[in-house]
């Protein structure tokens, strides 16, 4: 960015371009695929304002009831949106306080190890699951934790216990869900964080070494401030999030037992959008998503730099 | 000056985008009968059929085989058209074909269950009316005619516009759901066959006690009473026994919205007994956790651990050497097998079971379809008897054996020759049950129609589908508008109602239920109800029964 500021000052624009045009050529395509996939498909977002047809175009469909706010009005009336949001913001942010943290801590163990094959073989082991989809993982999930012909249960009920219900108690539900979230994400979250780590000054190290700090003075005083702005960086991409959600997570995890927990915003769109063919009222579902999500992303970046940190812009 | 560069750059191509989505794609849908000469069309025509994919261990390509070539065959001489066949996966058929249908990408004849779907389809424009091709064609068309009759062509004709969107295909078999058991356990312990209620919960218990002796080691899997997540339809004997077999017609439609009937009174009591079952260790504890079309639970069957279950009449039959029974035979015993029963007594002593009319899947033809008429002669064709008989049966010798009486007795066949469903009921789309050319023959034949099957079993299950029957009539108002949109949305809700008011603890089940029944009423229940009470005013007046 500075550069950029003192080339211009430097140089006409013609100049400018012409000593500049082949990073502009290079920017084209990037640009193309944005808009293409990104920006064309929003022409569609006025869906949720009309009143969904088929055969029309969307220039062509008439505007919905209420000064095209009809869907908006309705999807907020609708329990069941409701519980999505609820479920949406509930599941997400216990993943964030759950599953944030755990690559980081993960990353600053790695870190600790000296004998190197060890501890490629356990990164390894941690990015498997990553590799995995939710619909196998699920599956995984059903075989372990069936209440009945669940390995674990089998093992719990061998040893003279109750079976837990893993699946079908909400409650045991989120816990899952989430642990398994976690299980998946670690590994992998963590390899950003290592690369970070790699980065920080060695002499920093040995400067606290002579200063006598010990391995855990070290990671606090060293290490987590070393990696401050990456941790920053991500958790507002994470923050921004808050309202979006995978589908196939929880679509995998889902089962009539715990609905109620575990229907969310993507689910619901899924279900009541496309099943149900409501796609005006769906698409002001996902419009309202996109509005939150932006303003959660905006907020946190102000945040973090009024803390002094650099954000994501 | 790159901020300018980008915003001049988004903003050309927002414009040229917005330019190139306004264009529309218009289609006309009239066709000349002139077209045809003798039923064939001069230029060949080409449509694409749906076709359910039911995934069959050994099964054959369900677009690919000896029979879709038959029929590619027949329709390309006859008529001229070729025809291409789409697989879509049975169990998950409605999701399915509703994506396909919001992609534009659904083949030209559509098959389903769920009439909703197809009436919030056509609301958006996006169905082909079919009255006109129906009877401006009808000379085209005797095959479909004669087979399906008024009553089911114009099953759903709107009384008052008289559109027509869909074409409902015939129940040759109006059977329905039963409930089955395990012979050999209830010989072991010197048992009779249930014929009440209570004599079955008996049972369950004496199999829930004896497991030791039923399973030996495998003690630990005994399920003496195996439902799915789809309660409504895998204890529909249990719930139709406590509605009232003399309900009202009137009082059955407005809240008959449901086919799993959760909005009947008496089903709510049905739940409770089997939530009393649950809470007592008779079911299958895992049961809500398996989604549809999971085999889990017929393993389970096929392995023997499973003591009694109530599904489609013939269900322990189907499906030859893979069959459930051949399955107990080759794994537990030469004479394991699941016999059907008749065990729920409704309030009358009898045994009512509510079937639906001669109804069932429903044929539509998305706007997608540019040759309508070409559909319209492909249903004409595939509804002629002979066709009808050779998909059911196919070849002498491969599909089947001619017996000494001339009963056509099914063999299971292997490879290419397979039948991936049933009587090939998939590829009959306007056919569903046994149906050859004469009445003689079928009656004569269906017992034999399950390869491997004691044809006394399939006579028995047979009999009891039949007994005490209220068959549906057609109360015909209409498009319902409450009920469009909301038909998925539902159908999730009441399972989940199903689901939770079965697990839940004897003492919280009325808090249960209520709390997920408000849910449903809410979430379009109510709405349905009070349409379709006020439609029958409308129509019927202050008659309780239809004529």
């Amino acid at each position: 960015m500075k550069k950029n500021k003192v080339a211009k000052t430097r140089m006409t624009p013609r100049a400018y371009m012409k000593r500049y045009w082949q990073l502009y050529a290079l920017l084209a395509l990037p640009m193309l695929y944005l808009i293409i996939f990104k920006y064309a498909p929003m022409i569609y977002v006025q869906v949720a304002f009309k009143k969904y047809s088929i055969v029309q175009s969307v220039w062509e469909m008439p505007w919905a009831k209420n000064h095209g706010f009809e869907y908006f009005i309705k999807a907020f009336s609708n329990n069941d949106f409701r519980y999505a949001l609820r479920n949406t913001l509930t599941l997400n942010l216990l993943d964030l306080i759950i599953g944030f943290p755990a690559p980081i801590i993960f990353a600053l163990i790695i870190n600790e190890l000296c004998f190197k094959k060890f501890k490629r073989v356990i990164q390894t082991i941690a990015y498997m699951p990553h590799f995995l989809s939710w619909v196998i993982i699920a599956s995984l999930a059903l075989q372990l934790f069936a209440p009945n012909a669940g390995l674990v249960n089998m093992i719990i009920k061998d040893l003279g216990g109750e079976a837990i219900p893993f699946l079908n108690e909400e409650k045991h539900w989120v816990g899952t869900y989430i642990g398994f979230g976690v299980w998946q994400n670690f590994g992998w979250g963590s390899i950003v964080y290592l690369a970070a780590i790699a980065g920080i000054n060695p002499e920093l190290y040995e400067a606290a070494s002579v200063d006598g700090a010990g391995r855990f003075r070290k990671m606090w005083h060293v290490t987590l401030p070393g990696i401050k702005p990456t941790i920053v960086v991500l958790l507002i991409m994470n923050l921004g999030n808050i309202l979006g959600s995978s589908f196939d997570r929880p679509f995998a995890f889902q089962n009539p037992l715990v609905m109620k927990v575990a229907d969310v915003i993507s689910t619901y769109v899924y279900r009541v959008g496309i099943r149900g063919l409501q796609f005006s009222l769906t698409t002001a579902v996902g419009l309202f998503q996109s509005v939150v999500g932006v303003f959660f992303l905006l907020m946190a970046n102000w945040i973090s730099r009024r803390l002094g940190e650099r954000g994501i812009w | 000056m790159k901020k300018k560069l980008v915003s001049l750059l988004l903003a050309g191509v927002m414009v040229l985008s917005m330019a190139a989505c306004g264009g529309k794609d218009g289609k006309s849908v009239s066709k000349g009968s002139d077209e045809l000469v003798d039923g064939k069309f001069k230029e060949t025509k080409k449509i694409t059929v749906e076709i359910y994919d039911r995934g069959n261990d050994g099964g054959s390509d369900p677009e690919n085989n000896k029979f879709t070539e038959y029929i590619k065959k027949g329709m390309l001489e006859d008529h001229n058209v070729e025809v291409t066949f789409k697989k879509v996966p049975r169990w998950t058929e409605v999701d399915d074909i509703n994506n396909l249908l919001a992609a534009k990408e659904a083949p030209d004849i559509c098959v389903t269950y769920s009439y909703p779907t197809i009436q919030t389809y056509a609301q958006m424009g996006g169905v082909i009316d079919l009255s006109t091709y129906v009877t401006e064609y009808k000379d085209e068309l005797p095959n479909l005619w004669n087979w399906l009759t008024e009553t089911n062509i114009n099953w759903d004709k709107d009384p008052q516009d008289g559109t027509l969107w869909a074409i409902e295909a015939k129940l040759a078999v109006s059977n329905r759901v039963l409930t089955f058991v395990r012979q050999d356990w209830l010989d072991k312990l010197g048992m009779k066959a249930p014929t009440t209620k209570a004599e079955f919960e008996a049972m369950l218990v004496a199999f829930r006690d004896n497991a030791e002796t039923l399973l030996g080691a495998d003690a630990d899997k005994m399920i003496p009473y195996s439902v799915s997540y789809d309660v409504g339809w895998r204890a529909a004997t249990l719930i139709e026994s406590f509605l009232d077999p003399k309900m009202s017609d009137k009082e059955y439609y407005i809240n008959g919205f449901d086919d799993r009937k959760v909005t009947q009174n008496g089903t709510k009591e049905a739940i409770r007994l089997l939530n009393k079952w649950y809470n007592m260790g008779l079911m299958w504890k895992d049961f809500a956790l398996y989604g549809s079309g999971d085999t889990t639970e017929d393993s389970m069957m096929k392995a023997g651990y499973v003591g009694a279950f109530t599904h489609n009449w013939d269900y322990p039959y189907r499906n030859g050497e893979d069959s459930i029974n051949a399955n107990l035979k080759r794994e537990v015993g030469e004479n394991a097998k699941f016999v059907a029963i008749d065990c729920f007594e409704d309030k009358n002593g009898g045994y009512t079971k509510f079937v639906s009319g001669p109804i069932d899947r429903k044929i539509f033809f998305p706007t997608t379809n540019d040759e309508p008429l070409a559909s319209m002669l492909y249903l004409d064709w595939i509804s002629d008897p002979e066709h009808i008989q050779y998909l059911q049966i196919g070849d002498e010798g491969i599909n089947h054996t001619v017996t000494a009486d001339g009963a056509i007795a099914i063999q299971a066949a292997t490879g290419n020759d397979i039948q991936n469903s049933g009587m090939n009921i998939d590829y009959t789309i306007t056919c569903n049950g046994l149906k050859l050319v004469s009445d003689e023959l079928t009656n004569k034949s269906r017992a034999l129609n399950y390869p491997g099957i004691d044809p006394e079993d399939v006579v028995k299950a047979h009999t009891i589908a039949n007994t005490d029957l209220r068959v549906g009539k057609n109360v015909n108002v209409g498009a319902i508008e409450a009920e469009q949109g909301v038909g998925d949305t539902l159908s999730a809700k009441r399972d989940q109602l199903y689901d939770n008011a079965v697990v839940a603890s004897v003492a919280d089940f009325d808090k249960v239920w209520d709390e997920y029944m408000k849910d449903y009423m809410s979430a379009g229940g109510e709405a349905i109800k009070a349409e379709r009470e006020q439609k029958w005013k409308q129509f019927f007046g202050d008659s309780d029964t239809l004529k």
